[in-house]
């Protein structure tokens, strides 16, 4: 698997962790209503853990040298 | 009823009697941007596997899995972050004052307020179709204060706010007076 291809991903996963970093920051520091805050945080961050969980596993999956096999990478 | 609902430099004895946020339809509008997204993801999947012939055998098969699953994890954010901005945006009207809280985007909130006492005249609309079916509409509060105007945008039953506003406001006015007037013959 290329460095480059992996590189890419984990800017990728940065950006989506950067902006659920500002949801979570938001739910719980801007609290209206403790309840909701909190149990929409928890919702929040149990979905991304399985998705994040699940684009990894389909990432590592991909064979990148063949589809990206004719720009030596 | 709002005993639940808190918000920044809230008084010791002030009661909150209206917590507002914009309709339910205006989340629902934009909510139509995911499911749009959704949909596209969806389609971009069948379209490949009836038109791609043996795509599923193919190695594009697992990229276009991969493919969908980071646009998944996109959309996600994309709700939350939708959610946020509606859920954040509120207008809480209490015994004392009108509180707005205004969520433009991450790290921008504008918190103003407004003492009922300062309030002038209040206004209600309902323009269009759809706000008069579904019931929601601006109000709008003329004052008397530094910022002259104080606004409500789509939120629900906007006649019925714009009541409670102005009989709490005269509540509040009759209440000053009786304390001004004990005031003035030094019973206080």
């Amino acid at each position: 698997m290329s460095s480059i291809i992996t590189t890419l991903y984990l800017i990728v996963i940065l950006i989506f962790l950067a902006f659920g970093a500002a949801i979570v920051f938001h739910l719980l520091y801007y609290k209206i209503n403790r309840h909701v805050s909190g149990v929409m945080s928890l919702i929040y961050v149990i979905g991304a853990f399985l998705l994040i969980v699940s684009n990894f596993v389909l990432f590592r999956q991909v064979n990148w040298e063949q589809i990206f096999g004719n720009f030596r990478l | 009823m709002f005993g639940e609902i808190n918000f920044p430099g809230q008084h010791d004895n002030e009661q909150v009697v209206l917590f507002l946020r914009r309709h339910w339809f205006i989340f629902f509008m934009r909510l139509l941007l995911v499911i749009i997204a959704i949909i596209g993801l969806v389609l971009i999947y069948v379209f490949f596997n009836i038109f791609g012939g043996d795509f599923s055998q193919s190695s594009y098969y697992n990229l276009l899995l991969f493919a969908e699953s980071l646009g998944t994890l996109f959309i996600w954010n994309l709700f939350f972050i939708l959610w946020i901005d509606f859920y954040l945006d509120a207008w809480i009207v209490t015994n004392e004052r009108i509180i707005n809280i205004s969520q433009k985007g991450f790290f921008n909130r504008d918190i103003s307020e407004l003492k009922l006492t300062k309030i002038q005249d209040v206004t209600s609309e309902i323009v269009g179709v759809i706000p008069t079916v579904l019931g929601y509409g601006n109000i709008y509060v003329q004052t008397a204060a530094e910022v002259e105007r104080f606004s409500f945008y789509q939120i629900p039953n906007p006649n019925e706010v714009k009541n409670t506003i102005v009989q709490l406001q005269e509540k509040e006015r009759k209440s000053e007076e009786i304390e001004m007037g004990q005031a003035i013959r030094g019973e206080l």
